[in-house]
């Protein structure tokens, strides 16, 4: 078992990025891997609740973010300078979510095995 | 064996490889490939090279660039061959991109196939599986 972070950190619009990327959290997740998610930028707008993002063509993933405890996906950071940029509070996103300062993410990337940007 | 060898193996690593990017367009296949060729050069091993997202898109054999540019597809080929290096496509990013193997064509009623053999399609378990196994992934 390896430690996983995965880093999120483009809007659902606009590329497959995030798609893809949660699709390898939570597969890394079903082959037993300890594995965190961090949402980094506009990465954190996968997490805004009430998206409908096949009116613009393109599947419905974003609901699937919600799956993510029921992979034991526990580890889920927001970078609290982003949401600031944004102008997003912790508690308008639809999972439950931990706001981490810069330096607590990179702490966090030290301790992990390996690290894939999406 | 040499008697410093065993040193010498305590040194090299044993790497995955994860490329993103497509055959042309990005570079993130060509630094992947310069990678590679360092690595093997100082003696590490890379046992996979696994191709997510647009990174499928290497394993197309109709790729065709003019004849005084390099050929990305060609250049995995042959490094793939010469170090014994496994060449992974994630099946559902190339099907997605129609990148499709003559296995993927039977079982979709296609007309035709653009997936090298050489390219296997794997799932993303083994990217997992591999990364277990290696010392280190590098993505790309």
């Amino acid at each position: 078992m390896k430690k996983i972070s995965i880093l999120f950190r483009h809007s659902p619009y606009g590329n497959a990025a995030s798609r893809e990327g949660l699709d390898l959290a939570l597969l890394s997740a079903s082959f037993e891997q300890e594995v965190s998610v961090i949402f980094i930028g506009e990465g954190l707008l996968n997490l805004l609740p009430n998206q409908q993002p096949q009116l613009s063509g393109v599947k419905d993933y974003i609901a699937t973010f919600k799956a993510m405890p029921l992979y034991d996906i526990e580890s889920v950071l927001v970078c609290e300078q982003s949401l600031a940029q944004l102008g997003i509070g912790i508690n308008e996103l639809s999972l439950d979510c931990e706001s981490a300062s810069a330096a607590l993410i990179s702490h966090h990337l030290t301790l992990s095995d390996e690290v894939l940007v999406f | 064996m040499a008697p410093n060898s065993g040193a010498f193996l305590s040194f090299m690593s044993q790497f995955i490889i994860q490329v993103n990017g497509s055959v042309y367009g990005s570079f993130a296949s060509v630094s992947a490939f310069h990678f590679c060729q360092a690595a093997l050069a100082q003696g590490h091993r890379i046992h996979k090279v696994f191709f997510y997202q647009d990174g499928v898109f290497n394993a197309n054999q109709l790729t065709c660039p003019a004849s005084d540019e390099p050929n990305l597809h060609q250049q995995w080929l042959t490094l793939a061959t010469d170090h014994n290096i496994a060449l992974v496509n994630c099946v559902s990013a190339a099907l997605r991109r129609g990148i499709v193997s003559a296995q993927d064509t039977t079982e979709n009623g296609l007309q035709s196939v653009n997936c090298a053999p050489q390219f296997t399609m794997g799932g993303l378990g083994e990217l997992i599986t591999g990364i277990e196994k290696a010392d280190r992934l590098i993505s790309f």
